[in-house]
């Protein structure tokens, strides 16, 4: 349903000059996210520079009933950033600041709308770095990283997002300006921090954040190891695990994304490999040296053929730059691929490395893989010819096969990515009806018109909306009057 | 509405057993909670006997606190109401052991040193230790969010709880999180419920997040004259390379029942990694300070015993948790000493000084000079949003003024909104938290 005139022109009134975008082709640009089997374009996009503005727009949006989508950089792989029922999106680009570098507190405060890699870039030549690091923070805003708790290959030692976020200002559904947590370590009450974040945008619109900063390490020391088998690869991670270290990254990644980088990057992993980790260690520089050398004899007990150490910040950004790029040169391989990032236990991994390789036999699929090994956090790449529509649905059927043995294994739909409106299903797999109900109730608190960001993060379930009553304990009859 | 006691009972002891319901009258003197004798002690044995006694709570209006070691019944206001005492210490199993996954599914009655002691064959630990912590329940410790020294390298609880199943107040089970290292499915449940004092749901088990033991661990302590120069000692080690796993700041009084050498303060610096970068921190940690003219010397690990003994809660003192900043340390500092009269310097300040969290215990202060104190303190922290919250301290103190301090009024009605939600009839500890929830 398209906006009135009238409605236009009050969001015109709020926001700057050119901060409304309304035309057909300027909004197609905002109808998907990088997930872009899911469309929907709003029905005008609203670029705030401010705080007040975001309040306006989303008191407006209130008052008319219509639906509110938040987006950042649209790097998202979820369907979360894009409209299935039209509405006003909120894009925050325009909100890039930097606020405040607090070093002798280790913080800084940002808008959403700072790209990640630039908020490290602010502070690195003064020692210090933001940690969360999605392979995307080239281009994805920090904003959308506490939409979604986005991780990130040295997420295994540093830990996700949310690890990292102090304090928040947001704009709630109910169009309230909340300022909650903030610099210092102790507060009172309830930690909305935390449960904002990862809320996907559907509690409201984050407008300002404080985030930690690390001290970067002293030293680095990042290794390749070479494996003839995806399932000795990954004994050697829950290895590594199990022994205690923590390296800053391990990373694996199979033949397929392998020779897919090496021809269109360059080469820079082993073309013969079956499988690869990158592992990083990172740390004063005794403990890396002393952990680099346990490693390698855990690597090699697992089968190995070889172990070699970057030589220096050429090698180790040029071993990086496969990793990060896989995506991408993912192209190669593939017209489509449908991308998961479920999680298993990570001594579940040689396990469910077997049973991945059975279930693509099973549906003559291809499955390409490059992930965050040490988290146990897989992102398999199941491909498929999308001129094909029972290629596609041979990959489909792998998909969910491939997704139940995650569960079964004890594990999570989603590690890192978020739920968005592709993931929404699944919930059903992790979660029961009681806990559904639960989160759709502290939804509705954030936001009670149901206005923002909807049909994402909770499946259409009958727990998931009003009037379901989960099950209670069943009393003895005749015990009450 | 409105059954008879006896027939709350019969419900218990049919639902329970009769030998999990106490209703002897000296039992339940012995257990009140700020002068509240509660009128049924239950002590459950599984989540499912949790959620029959929250179901009959709820369905009878009845007022319950949950209740782990009971080391922290004196954080927040007194309760306003208490019918049911829920003692949760009979729930005290390990779930699900993943030794190979650092992960590990306990019931929230274990206390922290029950499962340290199975944790410690293998070189794993949950590295949360708030002063007392082997005999306090990890529920307890979840629920508000407890922390020690360890926290300058681990953080806290919230940081390590992976998933959580608890009881909402009217008796429905509740699973959220997962049980994995790594999960962004849904809503972050366990984020809302670590220091949310039960009153959202009873917590009753936890799947926890585990870290490998660093091999060796040797602790330095720097002495200084004045806090200034301690806090300027800690800005340059944690602008440093240096990773301590502890970095806690400590008084006179402190350092004197730490057995640690005397000085007006000390920052004690714990190095846990492997042998040889033990080690080489230690020696750059000494270089830093011969390079600033401060004194460092190697100190048993008895240290830490001492601390967590000689801070583990006791009857009648206060204890006050101070939310402040690393760059405020001596301010903070300087406003707790200026409060306190001669006779009460004796007061134990000790804190995580990389984070800027204090904690301050008084024995034997007067409630006036505690209101001084805690005032004095909420207007330097209220300067940078930093908080001062009473954790524990005689009735007569907590009911003077707010434990908590105040919360911005619109992040105040969303907290209450919460509440409302999950909990309208005010079954989870009524007037326990902040603003009164």
């Amino acid at each position: 349903m398209p906006l009135t005139a009238a409605v236009l022109d009050e969001l015109r009134g709020i926001l700057d000059t050119d901060g409304l975008v309304t035309t057909p082709e300027g909004r197609m640009v905002y109808e998907a996210d990088m997930h872009t089997f899911y469309k929907g374009a709003p029905d005008a996009v609203a670029l705030p520079r401010t705080t007040a503005q975001v309040q306006a727009v989303v008191r407006l949006c209130r008052r008319e009933g219509l639906p509110v989508v938040p987006r950042g950089s649209g790097t998202g792989l979820i369907g979360g950033a894009m409209a299935p029922r039209g509405g006003v999106m909120v894009s925050v680009n325009r909100m890039d600041a930097v606020l405040e570098i607090d070093l002798p507190n280790r913080c800084a405060v940002v808008q959403p709308g700072l790209i990640n890699l630039w908020l490290t870039t602010a502070v690195s030549d003064r020692g210090y770095f933001f940690a969360p690091d999605p392979s995307s923070q080239m281009v994805s805003s920090i904003g959308g990283n506490v939409s979604t708790n986005a991780g990130g290959p040295h997420c295994l030692k540093y830990g996700v997002t949310t690890n990292h976020v102090l304090g928040l200002e947001m704009v709630t559904g109910a169009g309230e300006l909340v300022r909650i947590g903030g610099k210092a370590a102790e507060r009172p009450g309830y930690d909305l921090t935390g449960t904002v974040v990862g809320s996907e945008g559907t509690f409201g619109l984050v407008t300002a954040i404080t985030v930690r900063l690390l001290h970067t390490p002293e030293a680095v020391k990042t290794a390749l190891a070479t494996f003839a088998s995806m399932t000795e690869a990954s004994e050697a991670v829950s290895e590594i695990i199990a022994s205690g270290i923590v390296p800053a990254a391990l990373e694996m990644l199979d033949a397929a994304i392998i020779s897919a980088i090496n021809a269109s990057i360059g080469k820079i992993y082993p073309d013969a490999a079956d499988a690869v980790l990158l592992i990083e260690l990172d740390g004063p520089r005794a403990e890396v040296e002393a952990q680099a050398e346990r490693v390698a004899t855990i690597c090699r007990r697992h089968g190995a053929v070889s172990v070699t150490v970057a030589a220096d910040e050429m090698e180790r950004a040029l071993l990086w730059k496969g990793r990060k790029e896989a995506a991408g040169a993912v192209g190669r391989l593939t017209s489509s691929y449908l991308l998961q990032d479920a999680v298993v236990p990570r001594s579940k991994l040689p396990q469910i490395m077997r049973e991945m390789k059975a279930i693509a036999a099973r549906h003559r699929v291809v499955i390409a893989n490059v992930f965050h090994a040490g988290d146990g956090n897989l992102h398999p790449l199941i491909c498929y010819d999308d001129r094909s529509a029972e290629e596609l649905e041979r990959a489909k059927q792998a998909n969910e096969e491939l997704l139940g043995a995650c569960i079964a294994l004890g594990g999570s739909v989603t590690g890192e990515h978020g739920v968005g409106l592709d993931k929404a299903k699944n919930l059903l797999l992790q979660y029961g009806e009681a806990d559904l109900n639960f989160m759709f109730r502290l939804r509705r608190v954030f936001d009670p018109a149901g206005l923002m960001n909807p049909d994402k993060l909770l499946p259409s379930h009958p727990a998931c909306g009003e009037g379901f009553r989960p099950k209670r304990p069943v009393l003895p009859a005749g015990a009450w009057i | 509405m409105a059954v008879s006691a006896a027939s709350v009972a019969g419900v218990f002891a049919e639902r329970l057993g009769p030998e999990r319901l106490v209703v002897d009258p000296g039992a339940l003197s012995a257990a009140a909670i700020d002068g509240h004798t509660p009128r049924w002690l239950v002590r459950p044995a599984s989540i499912d006997h949790v959620a029959a006694v929250l179901a009959v709570a709820w369905d009878e209006n009845l007022a319950v606190v949950p209740r782990g070691a009971g080391t922290a019944l004196g954080l927040g206001p007194p309760p306003s109401r208490v019918d049911v005492l829920l003692d949760l210490t009979a729930l005290d199993h390990v779930l699900e052991d993943n030794p190979d996954d650092l992960t590990v599914s306990v019931e929230a009655g274990i206390t922290a040193g029950g499962l340290a002691e199975r944790l410690a064959g293998r070189r794993q630990w949950l590295p949360v230790d708030p002063p007392g912590w082997r005999r306090r329940t990890l529920g307890g410790m979840t629920a508000t969010n407890a922390a020690g020294p360890l926290r300058a390298r681990y953080g806290t609880l919230r940081d390590l709880v992976l998933g959580v199943r608890f009881v909402q107040a009217d008796g429905v089970v509740t699973w959220g999180g997962a049980r994995v290292v790594k999960s962004v499915t849904g809503y972050d449940i366990p984020k809302l419920m670590v220091g949310a004092l039960g009153t959202l749901g009873v917590v009753c088990e936890l799947t926890l997040r585990l870290h490998p033991m660093p091999d060796a661990e040797q602790t330095w302590l720097a002495t200084f004259t004045s806090v200034e120069a301690a806090q300027a000692f800690v800005a340059r080690v944690v602008d440093s390379s240096l990773q301590p796993t502890r970095l806690e700041l400590l008084n006179e009084a402190a350092l004197r029942v730490c057995h640690a050498p005397s000085a007006p303060f000390g920052v004690a610096v714990a190095i846990g990694s492997a042998h040889p970068a033990v080690r080489e921190q230690g020696e750059r940690l000494a270089a830093l300070g011969s390079s600033e003219g401060v004194r460092i010397a190697a100190v048993g690990d008895n240290v830490w015993t001492h601390y967590d003994t000689a801070l583990a809660p006791a009857e009648g003192e206060v204890v006050l948790r101070i939310g402040s900043l690393p760059s405020r340390l001596a301010d903070t500092v300087k406003v707790i000493e200026r409060a306190l009269p001669a006779a009460e310097r004796a007061a134990l300040i000790t804190g995580c000084a990389a984070l800027g969290t204090l904690r301050v215990a008084i024995t034997g202060a007067d409630p006036d000079t505690v209101r001084r104190l805690v005032e004095d303190l909420r207007a330097l922290t209220g300067e940078f949003g930093g908080a001062v919250v009473i954790e524990s301290a005689p009735t007569a103190v907590r009911t003077g003024l707010d434990p908590w301090g105040p919360v911005e009024p619109a992040t105040l009605n969303l907290m209450r909104a919460i509440k409302q939600e999950f909990d309208s009839r005010g079954v989870l500890n009524p007037g326990r938290f902040v603003g009164g929830l």
